[in-house]
């Protein structure tokens, strides 16, 4: 019989009935934080990369390009955070092109969330994203499933709890540069050192009308490895012996047998391995 | 982080049973199943909603704006799964405003209830989406009309949706009455409002107003700092 | 080229090189040899009518129809080749179902006539296809009623909507006409077909724009304006076909109908003896003819 084959499905269905757990998909736990002031707007992100309980990478980067003065961070399945972000990065660009105009905000932010409902939430891509446009100062959140929210102050990631509650108590309305950078790598650092999903250093992007976009990597490093108190390398000869019998290649032919393999292809297939 | 797909099944004697859970399980970031509403009053419509957005049990915006505009005087209150309510509205404000510029007349409410419905019901199977629509045009006057999640169409002098309407359809009986002023009727949507942030715990935030007449969209908004008693009108 | 002609003329999707497109231009002289059609935009309805002349004795009178239906509410008449005509009403009733289909509602006649002229304004772009060899007259009454969305439950308020505007613009009388080109306007009369110039100098005299014509008087208008403009061409026998829209309070309470028998009949009497009047001398000849 022609046609698609379901089987699978019901074999599927069947083993998760029975308590087989569906396959785990490789994700990062993370915290971003976004937040306007009167000129601009700062994102920030942690830097671990986790892979199931190990810590895949110390020092990774979570925030992502899209136009010079457009940058989004990414929580969720680091891979489709990563790849959602190049191509809307490159269509904004080509948009960008064609209409003459410096890219928008809630341009990019469209083509996000038009291409996260697509996919029905399969893409895990949970961004905040941030910039200025010629409308002015722009930061919402889009989620996997494609909703988006406009925000003053966000968070998201598994540490989004913890650093909200670090926005939530000390945020004000007329915060300047400083004190919004402040107050975002204060949020991250919540998330790193309270949430087991992130960790390691903050990373902060300041975008600011008429101002080149900087990008602080590594702006603090609140987990550096210290100098250890001692050292564990050993001296060369701090294991003792007994004795010491030196073996010919000759004498080894008397334990096991002894073959010099020639280039010939057809020794070695001949030969059997683990039988 | 990454939620598993929304499917649980159990193996029976008669074989394998599958139950689709309509709402996608974990990140899924469901706007309001909370109290939205819209009704007539003797000059137009208003509109009326919560500001509370969760997922899970962490409320992911507590000053969201669930009443959104698809055209000049039509505007809808979403309720159910953010992203479908969003997309579902995007879609529909294209239309009307295609509308718009190709018969070089304003939509009328119909045209907008009748875009969300086709929309609703057709794609049905993979959406969750109650959304009440409220419009003025100086043909109609104001009209509400409610779309349930099955995607059926109803024009009703007042409409109430949302996981906290259930706590508010004694209030509203009780103090419904047609052609209300517009004083009358924004105490009556607050008040009902204010009720179902009361007793419904997944509602809450600030109250959001939006009254439709001849003269434009005017917006009201409400906070809990002082009882819902204002600031009141915002544009 | 050939030695005949300048070769702008053989295909469409060509201009010549004083901007005219001759294709087009030989399509609008198939619809000039044409029965003439008429549409009448009335104050509380519209009325279109056509001269079908008698091509043969075999033909069953009334059984051949040139106007037609396109919605509830809407009705075109067409002059010049009736396949082309058939095929234009086809893609109006197309038109009109679709729009039910996405807005749940009637087609409004501007709508249906903007539509129709950008089909018809296409066949003029493509060298594979010719234009329509007709001018197409769309009449339609868009309901003045407060219309329900198509399959909605309940009814709103029982006090009716808060806010409504009085006199806001609400549905009302619609007449288009349709060229090959695509180009068409919105009229307060139309006449297309071998008779238009007669059919438009009696229109004119009408004072249609002051919007006073009742429908009653328009159907018996209609019916002269087609005798009239039947009179260069008397030596052929000819049947009256006509159709009318009213008001929702009118006698087809907004859907378009073929005008009853009897009124047609009594329409046309009221022609005839309108036109004995006009000219006395050829009283003869006009009586012989009417037999």
């Amino acid at each position: 019989m022609p046609g698609f084959d379901f089987s699978n499905f019901n074999r599927n269905a069947a083993l998760h009935a029975r308590g087989v757990p569906l396959p785990k998909a490789t994700s990062t736990g993370t915290t971003i934080v976004g937040c306007i002031y009167d000129n601009g707007v700062v994102i920030a992100a942690d830097t671990r990369a986790t892979s199931g309980p190990i810590v895949a990478d110390k020092n990774c980067e979570k925030l992502h390009y899209i136009a010079p003065k457009i940058w989004c961070a990414g929580a969720g399945t680091a891979a489709d955070t990563e790849f959602t972000t190049a191509l809307i990065s490159s269509n904004v660009e080509l948009h960008s092109l064609s209409t003459g105009r410096d890219p928008r905000v809630i341009t990019c932010m469209t083509m996000l969330k038009q291409h996260l409902f697509r996919y029905q939430g399969h893409i895990g891509a949970y961004l905040v994203v941030a910039g200025v446009d010629p409308t002015g100062v722009g930061l919402y959140t889009v989620h996997a499933h494609g909703s988006t929210d406009k925000l003053p102050y966000v968070t998201m990631g598994s540490g989004s709890l913890a650093a909200m509650s670090v926005f939530e108590s000390t945020w004000q309305p007329d915060l300047d540069k400083e004190g919004a950078i402040a107050l975002c790598s204060e949020a991250i650092k919540a998330g790193i050192f309270n949430d087991l999903g992130s960790g390691s250093n903050v990373d902060v992007c300041v975008i600011e009308k008429d101002k080149p976009t900087q990008l602080l990597r590594n702006y603090e490093k609140p987990n550096e490895r210290g100098q250890k108190e001692r050292n564990y390398r050993f001296p060369r000869g701090t294991t003792a012996w007994l004795n010491q019998k030196i073996i010919s290649k000759e004498d080894m032919k008397k334990y096991v047998t002894v073959e010099t393999l020639s280039g010939d292809d057809s020794l070695a297939e001949k030969m059997e391995v683990d039988s | 982080m990454v939620a598993p797909h929304g499917v649980t099944g159990m193996l029976g004697e008669d074989g394998i049973h599958v139950d689709m859970q309509h709402l996608k399980s974990g990140e899924v970031n469901l706007v309001p199943v909370q109290p939205g509403m819209a009704i007539n009053f003797k000059d137009g419509v208003i509109l009326g909603a919560d500001s509370r957005t969760t997922t899970g049990a962490y409320i992911a915006n507590r000053v969201t704006d669930k009443l959104t505009q698809v055209h000049d005087t039509i505007w809808c209150c979403r309720s159910g799964s953010a992203a479908d309510t969003q997309a579902v509205a995007d879609i529909v404000s294209y239309h009307l405003n295609m509308y718009g510029v190709t018969n070089n007349e304003a939509p009328s409410t119909q045209v907008a209830a009748s875009l969300f419905q086709e929309l609703c019901y057709e794609n049905k199977e993979m959406l969750s989406a109650g959304i009440i629509i409220a419009g003025y045009d100086p043909r109609h006057g104001g009209q509400v009309f409610s779309i349930p999640l099955g995607g059926s169409l109803h024009k009703q002098s007042f409409a109430i949706g949302g996981s906290g309407s259930t706590y508010i359809y004694g209030y509203t009986d009780a103090h419904w009455r047609e052609q209300m002023t517009e004083e009358e009727g924004i105490d009556f949507v607050r008040n009902a409002l204010q009720e179902a942030i009361k007793w419904d715990g997944s509602s809450g935030g600030v109250i959001r107003l939006v009254v439709l007449t001849k003269k434009g969209a005017v917006r009201h908004l409400y906070l809990p700092d002082n009882g819902y008693t204002g600031p009141g009108v915002t544009n | 080229m050939t030695s005949i002609g300048t070769g702008y003329d053989l295909s469409n999707s060509v201009f010549s090189p004083d901007g005219r497109n001759f294709q087009v231009e030989y399509a609008v002289k198939a619809v000039e040899n044409g029965g003439t059609a008429v549409g009448i935009r009335c104050k509380d309805g519209v009325v279109l009518a056509v001269e079908k002349i008698i091509t043969s004795k075999l033909l069953k009178p009334g059984a051949n129809k040139r106007i037609a239906t396109v919605d509830r509410h809407v009705g075109i008449v067409s002059a010049g080749l009736v396949p082309d005509g058939r095929h234009f009403v086809s893609r109006a009733r197309d038109e009109a179902s679709s729009w039910r289909g996405v807005y749940k509602a009637p087609i409004p006649t501007n709508a249906l006539a903007n539509r129709l002229g950008g089909y018809v304004q296409a066949y003029t772009l493509y060298s594979s296809v010719r234009p329509f060899g007709v001018t197409a007259i769309v009449g339609g009454w868009d309901s003045e009623a407060e219309l329900a969305v198509d399959g909605q439950v309940g009814q709103g308020p029982n006090s009716g909507a808060g806010g409504k505007v009085e006199g806001a613009e609400a549905g009302g009388p619609g007449l288009y006409m349709i060229e090959p080109s695509g180009l068409y306007w919105g009229y307060y009369g139309a006449a297309t077909g071998k008779g238009r110039q007669a059919a438009k100098a009696e229109l004119e005299k009408l004072d249609l724009s002051s919007g006073n014509l009742s429908l009653a008087d328009g159907v018996k208008e209609a019916a002269r304006i087609i005798y009239v403009a039947h009179e260069d061409s008397k030596d052929k026998e000819f049947e009256l076909e006509m159709s009318w829209i009213s008001s929702l309070d009118g006698p087809t309470k907004g859907r378009h109908e073929e005008v009853p028998k009897e009124l047609r009949e009594e329409a046309e009497k009221a022609a005839k003896r309108a036109l004995e009047g006009d000219d006395d001398e050829e009283e003869e000849k006009g009586q012989a003819m009417e037999e």
